[in-house]
């Protein structure tokens, strides 16, 4: 087949949904279909001219190319899921988050910043809840982005799941003194969590972290006189294969965010056959985790957190089971670029 | 709902100050709502309904104010009252509620006599009226035209509700009789009066049959310019033979007190006519309850709606209105008419008929308090609130309408007019498709 | 700088125009520059979906991005090159020629459409009232300058750029062969060499390489066995660029006669090997570098005349090596590199 992918790009901004397209149109090429990327140019920071651009990609003909049909079109972000084509697929990564859950974050670009803001907030709403409906099918990366897009927009999707960059490098090694906690480090990964949770270990748990405590937010860093604290390592930037390997040889890994959409973390850790420490309110982790038995939850709370580790620590055994159960649930939920490639054709 | 409020507020001496206070109370009790000002003060009775939160005009607090789900703009004709208000309209797509229809003078005065600039005023003029609009607004900047004349033939109503998510008025077809239809949808509501309480009521009825009968009591009330027709009153009265069985009394501030005194003077009607200026509450309610007939005559009119004749229903008195703007679309069997064309002759004819037939004026005025059940403030705000969620759903045509101008632009600047009829009409469709579609929330 | 170039992509089709846009990219960031490439999806049939890819351009905004403005945006082809930027620079490569030159000709389809005049229209006066916007107005070679004047009464400059990997040709003894390395169809004129070949007087041998169209390399035997010249040619079909460079270097000289051609990298190839070209008057691109006489030779379009400039070449081995020499140093003269591009373009 021919297959184009869309998808909407800021220019000199790499955004991951460009990664994916990229992985996407490996896997399609590998499976023996001919496959191109369109990258929209998006500009998201001029919110009163976004309506021009949703027409610019409305005005767009993919059908054909020099007489030759365009099989199927698949739409990863907005307003390039929007181009429309009679074989069109949409795998919605990316919405415009500012028009919806993010319209009262407090972000720099939020629209509430605008005077007409909700009017382009409706507009975007509007535009998406019309125009989504003519895909074929409607795919969502996770089942919380599902359930976002069932929320407010009403339109059902399947969750699609794909593989972590590099899956098949991950390995597992034999369980290390040290639970792995990934970066980056900022606010919406919360490593507060974990650095106040190791004060309130019984077992002598260590943690090591990817990246720089600087960018914690004011509370971790009175962890720092807390008890526990020279347990904690703090190891910076980290190559891809340090990465790995620091999840090959760990004990568990930590993940607790605040709302993450999809999680990566978890799937790596799968894939390491370690096991997981997530917190109750994560999102996107969660559906990957089968409570007690590819990880544990616990509540967002310090205490709590320290309790999942401690169990953990204690006993090398049940983490180590609990991990293998973590890699098999992986291959049982095929996430596979296979499987991805198979649904969107 | 979330609401923005934004009006004139007591102790703001405005009309709408008192019909916030009526319509306020009501709202907040079934939708969380914000009070904004931009007045050096507002009355404690005011924070008592709801959180009261200032804005600089200058640079209002988007964040904030977009925390509300939609915003109402109260604007009408004073600049003092409103300019503010309509500073933040203009930007934040809202609910007009326009008071007055006509608001040339609020335009004028806002971008020229304040604003040093005239170029938003004649821009507006150019916008609805064309090149006629254009010229007419330049004589007037040079003086050549009277502000009346100017007032009565472009009104700019729809330069208030440019942006608006939907306009009220208070007078149906109104906005139609004036050629000002906004884009936007619209909706007439009957003005909100919360009726005094029966028990009330019976004693007003009661104090005013313990008056006696002669003579009869007249009333006029209010601002009393030129367009409240005490010339042709005071004529009226003149000529009539039975004038000894009235009593007038002027209850106001007066435009020209020299002049109206001079006419007294002059047509020998000191011993009939009084003037009794600024009236607090209680005085006016000393004086509706012993009157026997209320005269609101306006000429010219431009469809506002009149809290006076809303209340002197209230107290059950007959009134004599003309028959023009909002009054024209009064029934029949409550009010007496005088036409705009033969005031003297009408008037005359209707004081006489008062005279014949005092009892058939006193039920006209019970049927003007029965209806005022149409102007319960529940009501008003059920309706208002039901039409703003309309509103807000068609919001995304805001966005349709700016993107297709925007596209208008550009292309003039290209595009031939043969390959034209193309392009228009297939950027229309797809504009409609995306945000005018069938698919809503 | 933080610089945008904005292209068009035919989806699945790689060519000239995309080699362009990544050299460039190429040379800005190597220049220092911050440089992306920015790719509308084209498709130009039938003429009103031209129309609405023109207005899609025009409401893209590529002024900033993440609020950081956007220094320059480059634009390259119709309809790219009419997405609105204020500091906006045009270096053509394609008007859209259906519109132009090649309306109401053979190769042209615009025609054939009812509608299709009015879009033309649309195409000229877009061309017309939008390309004077921009900042700088060049074009890749005085052909399309020209016929920017031409149809439109715009004064653009042309601004010459390298071919790819310029810095990879050399030179060698001249052996016994011309060489004609374009891909082979009928605009090339191949078939006008075999036939120039067959009235040549001296035993003038030639290698031919480039992918064909289907079934054009058996007409072209053909052609070669006709004339009786079959054991003078040589068809190489597709070379790697390590078997071009090598060609190039040994070639007595290089053939290039195409049909109004754009451009024409291999002339400049054949520059940078320090080898003169036989080129035709009306080949369009290449004339822009060819001296007749003084780095090769200008023949007519005709059988006769292109035999005789084979034979000039072929029988006087040093003038040809001298007129070699002398294109390398036109091609110096000329300034046709990178560095000169972005001072133009960058201005």
């Amino acid at each position: 087949m021919k297959i184009l992918i869309a998808t909407s790009g800021v220019p000199f901004i790499r955004g991951d949904a460009e990664i994916l397209a990229e992985g996407l149109r490996e896997a399609f090429s590998k499976a023996g279909h001919e496959a191109e990327l369109v990258v929209i140019p998006f500009q998201p920071y001029a919110p009163d001219r976004i309506p021009d651009q949703i027409l610019a990609c409305r005005l767009l003909d993919l059908t054909e190319t020099c007489g030759v049909r365009i099989d199927r079109v698949i739409g990863l972000t907005f307003p390039a899921y929007l181009i429309p084509h009679p074989n069109k697929v949409i795998w919605l990564l990316h919405q415009h988050r500012a028009a919806y859950e993010l319209w009262d974050q407090p972000a720099a670009d939020s629209l509430m910043h605008y005077p007409d803001g909700f009017v382009i907030r409706e507009a975007i709403r509007q535009a998406d809840r019309e125009l989504i409906p003519e895909a074929r099918a409607v795919y969502a990366p996770s089942q919380s982005v599902a359930e976002r897009l069932r929320r407010y927009s009403g339109i059902t999707s399947e969750p699609l799941y794909h593989p972590p960059a590099n899956a098949s490098l991950f390995h597992q090694g034999p369980a290390g003194d040290y639970f792995f906690c990934p970066g980056p480090v900022n606010s919406a990964n919360r490593q507060w969590l974990a650095t106040q949770a190791i004060a309130q270990c019984r077992e002598p748990v260590r943690i090591r972290f990817a990246g720089e405590p600087g960018r914690l937010t004011g509370q971790a860093r009175s962890a720092d006189k807390l008890k526990g604290s020279d347990r904690i390592e703090w190891l910076g930037m980290l190559s891809e294969d340090q990465k790995r390997d620091l999840y090959a040889n760990c004990l568990g890994v930590i993940f607790s965010p605040g709302d993450e959409d999809y999680g990566y973390v978890t799937l790596e850790a799968m894939l390491s056959a370690k096991p997981v420490i997530a917190t109750a309110d994560s999102g996107g982790p969660l559906e990957f985790i089968l409570a007690e038995r590819t990880g544990l939850v616990a509540r967002p709370t310090p205490e709590s957190l320290a309790e999942a580790m401690d169990t953990l620590w204690a006993d090398r055994r049940r983490a180590a089971a609990v991990g293998e159960a973590g890699r098999a649930h992986y291959q049982d939920l095929h996430i596979s670029w296979a499987n991805v490639v198979e649904k969107l054709l | 709902m979330k609401i923005n409020w934004f009006s004139p507020l007591l102790p703001a001496r405005s009309g709408i100050s008192r019909y916030a206070m009526q319509v306020l109370p009501v709202l907040a009790a079934s939708h969380e709502v914000v009070i904004w000002t931009d007045q050096e003060q507002v009355a404690p009775e005011v924070h008592k309904i709801a959180r009261v939160a200032r804005y600089d005009p200058a640079a209002p607090p988007w964040r904030e104010i977009n925390n509300g789900a939609i915003s109402f703009y109260h604007l009408g004709n004073q600049p003092d009252f409103h300019a503010g208000i309509w500073q933040v309209s203009a930007r934040q797509p809202g609910i007009v509620v326009l008071h007055d229809l006509c608001l040339h003078d609020f335009f004028f005065t806002l971008s020229v006599r304040r604003g040093q600039d005239r170029a938003a005023y004649l821009n507006a003029m150019e916008r609805w009226y064309g090149q006629e609009g254009c010229r007419s607004a330049e004589a007037f900047c040079a003086g050549g035209i009277s502000a009346e004349s100017m007032a009565q033939n472009f009104p700019l109503t729809r330069e208030a509700a440019r942006n608006a998510l939907g306009a009220i008025t208070h007078c149906g077809g109104a906005l139609e009789e004036l050629h000002e239809t906004p884009a936007c949808p619209a909706a007439a509501l009957d003005f909100p009066y919360a009726a005094a309480g029966e028990s009330r009521y019976r004693a007003w009825l009661a104090a005013r049959d313990g008056m006696p009968h002669l003579p009869y009591r007249l009333v006029v009330f209010g601002y009393l310019n030129r367009n409240r027709r005490l010339g042709p009153l005071l004529e009226a009265l003149a000529g009539l033979r039975e004038r000894e069985q009235f009593r007038l009394e002027l209850c106001g501030q007066l435009w020209d007190e020299s002049h109206i005194r001079h006419e007294i003077e002059r047509l020998g009607l000191s011993s009939i006519v009084s003037l009794h200026g600024f009236l607090t509450e209680d005085e006016v309610e000393q004086k509706l309850s012993t009157a026997h007939l209320a005269i609101n005559l306006r000429y010219p009119s431009m469809g506002e709606a009149s809290l006076s004749e809303l209340q002197f229903w209230d107290y059950g008195l007959p009134t004599l209105v003309t028959r023009t703007g909002w009054y024209a679309s009064l029934p029949e069997d409550a009010v007496a008419f005088v036409r705009p064309e033969s005031e003297v002759a009408d008037l005359q004819s209707q004081l006489r008929a008062f005279l014949a037939d005092p009892g058939a004026f006193r039920a006209m005025g019970e049927r003007g308090r029965r209806l005022l059940k149409n102007h319960d403030p529940e009501r008003y705000v059920d309706a208002l609130t039901r039409f703003a969620a309309e509103a807000l759903r068609l919001a995304p045509r805001i966005s349709a309408l700016a993107l297709a101008q925007r596209i208008g632009s550009d292309l003039t600047e290209w595009l031939p007019a043969a390959a034209s009829p193309y392009l228009l009409e297939r950027a229309s469709k797809e504009i409609c498709t995306i945000f005018e579609g069938h698919r809503r929330g | 700088m933080r610089i945008l170039i904005a292209t068009v992509r035919v989806p699945f089709v790689y060519g000239g125009a995309e080699v362009h846009a990544v050299g460039l990219r190429q040379a800005l960031v190597e220049a220092g520059h911050q440089a992306e490439i920015v790719a509308i999806p084209f498709k130009g049939y039938p003429p009103e979906r031209i129309l609405d890819q023109m207005l899609a351009c025009r409401l893209l905004d590529l002024r900033e991005t993440a609020g950081t403005p956007v220094d320059r945006l480059i634009g390259l082809k119709f309809p790219a090159y009419l997405i609105p930027h204020p500091r906006k620079v045009i270096w053509m490569i394609h008007q859209h020629r259906q519109a132009y030159d090649l309306w109401q000709h053979p190769l042209g389809d615009l025609h054939t459409y009812a509608n299709g005049a009015d879009v033309r229209m649309a195409i000229h006066a877009a061309d017309a009232k939008l390309l004077p916007r921009s900042r700088g107005l060049f074009t890749v070679s005085r052909n399309i300058a020209l016929r920017l004047r031409t149809y439109c009464g715009l004064n653009a400059t042309p601004l010459y750029h390298p071919p790819r990997d310029a810095g990879r040709f050399y030179t060698r003894p001249a052996e016994d062969f011309l060489y004609f390395p374009s891909r082979i169809n009928p605009l090339k004129r191949q078939y006008l060499v075999l036939e120039a070949l067959a009235r040549t007087r001296s035993q003038v041998r030639i290698c031919f390489s480039g992918p064909a169209e289907p079934g054009l390399e058996r007409q072209c035997a053909e052609l070669a066995r006709k004339g009786g010249v079959a054991n003078r040619v040589r068809w190489l079909g597709a070379v790697s660029e390590e078997e071009k460079l090598d060609l190039y270097a040994r070639s007595l000289g290089v053939l290039f006669p195409p049909l109004d051609e754009d451009y024409g990298y291999i002339t400049l190839e054949a520059m940078l090997a320090q080898k003169p070209v036989i080129t035709c008057t009306d080949s369009g691109g290449p004339l822009e570098f060819v001296v007749h006489r003084a780095t090769g030779i200008v023949a007519e379009p005709t059988q006769e005349s292109l035999a005789s400039a084979m034979d000039d070449l072929w029988n006087d081995r040093e003038r040809a090596r001298q007129w070699g020499d002398a294109g390398r140093q036109r091609y110096s003269d000329l300034r046709i590199d990178w560095g000169n591009v972005i001072e133009n373009l960058l201005q």
